[in-house]
């Protein structure tokens, strides 16, 4: 064992880090923003936007991420970093929308129309009466579908990104110090999964308090 | 349940009718003659990312058992143990996962793993992890009353959860356990990164020798899509109402 790698290649594990993180945050974001549009469209009265937002998480749920992520780099010839982004977001955002759906499922129907006949507006049923109620019930599901972004992210690596993965094989590849820069870099990601656990406990019981 | 307008469905369908007839024009636009030589070792290597996950699935539920029943009845100590080692596994990327067993365990261990080993093991290892969780829901599923009418029927501890807790615990987690496959068999593309030879690395092989991004892409697109879907209908027969996360 040589821990002392792990010090001489800081600046390149820092960087990795850096990206896994930018890239983390961005995706969590998009995925967010996407995934309870397409949820929120899915439990519309709609027949059409029903199966029209149903085909779309079917066919992207059913891919491998790194499927979508080569055909945008290699066949649609987007560069790296929005490839990556595009990817992360189209394959997780079909799974947040399917935790909107059963999330705004899980508040029952009856309850728009009680805040309807309250004299509210349906703007504010929605903001007041089923959102308040529909977020604490999501909270626990995206809490696991932000931890599998930030795993997901390491996939960026096989197209060349220069992420915490990469730079651990970079390390590995120069100094055949796998051992060392493995261990860092699981811990790191561990680190990172636990703030999103921690962040998001933290709300949900916020959100229970109330 | 609101019955859907009719009008709706008739654009549904047209549009569908549209889709499909679009995508069946494309496809016989697409120059197939290139690939077509490789239907054979396309279709292998389809077959070897469905036996790596079908393989690392049977050894991981072997091994999940055994961390669940820990976790849930095992003593202080291991229980906290199996809890750490289910978490840290699922806390790492599974691409992290897959470098560890190929190229870290080999420097640990004084030797070397084949590519396919690797994979198979760092595969099971993951599932193992998965489904020990989907072991652990399934048997708090069932009621504390079973055990206890069990055991006031004057049961042994054993036969308790023999003969009542596993076989509901069974039927409750069956669901989950075939969805995780879904996802098992989508990370079974990630092996390609070690250069073993799954259905990922045998069309981006194709694609270096004869050069056909498009008629390849579709391929493998439509082999994990209809392989993963038709483990999720699998999952719809047992519980139509199963929600698939992961």
């Amino acid at each position: 064992m040589d821990w002392a790698i792990l010090w001489e290649y800081r600046a390149a594990l820092a960087s990795g880090l850096a990206i896994t993180l930018a890239i983390s945050a961005l995706a969590i974001v998009g995925a967010t923003i996407v995934g309870v549009l397409v949820g929120c469209l899915r439990g519309s009265k709609s027949y059409l936007l029903q199966r029209l937002t149903g085909t779309y998480t079917e066919l992207l749920r059913n891919l491998p991420l790194i499927v979508k992520l080569f055909f945008l780099y290699f066949v649609v010839g987007l560069p790296a970093l929005p490839a990556a982004l595009a990817a992360l977001v189209l394959h997780q955002s079909a799974y947040i929308a399917d935790v909107t759906a059963s999330g705004l499922r899980s508040v029952g129907a009856g309850q728009i129309d009680a805040g309807l006949s309250l004299g509210l507006k349906r703007w504010q049923v929605y903001r007041l009466v089923i959102l308040p109620q529909t977020v604490r019930v999501m909270l626990p599901p995206m809490t696991s579908q932000y931890v599998s972004v930030i795993k997901n992210t390491s996939v960026v690596a096989l197209i060349g990104v220069a992420d915490l993965t990469f730079q651990t094989q970079q390390i590995n590849v120069e100094t055949f110090r796998g051992f060392e820069a493995a261990t860092a870099a699981t811990l790191l990601y561990m680190l990172l999964a636990g703030a999103v656990i921690g962040v998001m406990t933290r709300w949900q019981r916020r959100q229970v308090a109330r | 349940m609101n019955e859907p307008s009719s009008a709706q469905v008739w654009i549904w369908r047209v549009l569908v009718a549209i889709t499909l007839a679009v995508s069946a024009w494309g496809v016989t636009q697409l120059d197939w003659s290139r690939v077509a030589p490789s239907w054979q070792f396309l279709l292998f290597a389809l077959g070897r990312s469905w036996w790596l996950a079908l393989v690392a699935m049977a050894i991981g539920i072997a091994a999940a058992m055994p961390l669940a029943l820990l976790r849930v009845y095992g003593p202080p100590w291991p229980r906290r143990a199996a809890t750490s080692l289910i978490e840290a596994v699922r806390a790492t990327p599974e691409l992290m996962i897959i470098f560890w067993v190929y190229f870290t365990l080999p420097v640990i261990t004084g030797s070397q793993v084949t590519a396919w080993n690797a994979a198979l093991g760092s595969l099971s290892v993951i599932a193992a992890a998965y489904l020990a969780e989907v072991v652990r829901a399934g048997l708090y599923s069932v009621p504390a009353t079973q055990r206890e009418a069990a055991r006031a029927l004057g049961l042994k501890p054993i036969a308790v959860f023999r003969l009542v807790v596993l076989p509901q615990a069974l039927r409750n987690m069956l669901p989950a356990l075939i969805a995780q496959l879904v996802s098992l068999f989508k990370t079974t593309s990630l092996v390609y990164a070690i250069g073993v030879m799954d259905f990922f690395r045998a069309v981006s092989v194709t694609n270096n020798a004869v050069y056909a991004p498009y008629p390849l892409y579709l391929v493998l697109a439509a082999g994990y899509f209809v392989s993963c879907w038709t483990i999720t209908q699998v999952v719809r027969r047992f519980d139509p109402a199963y929600q698939l996360l992961e």
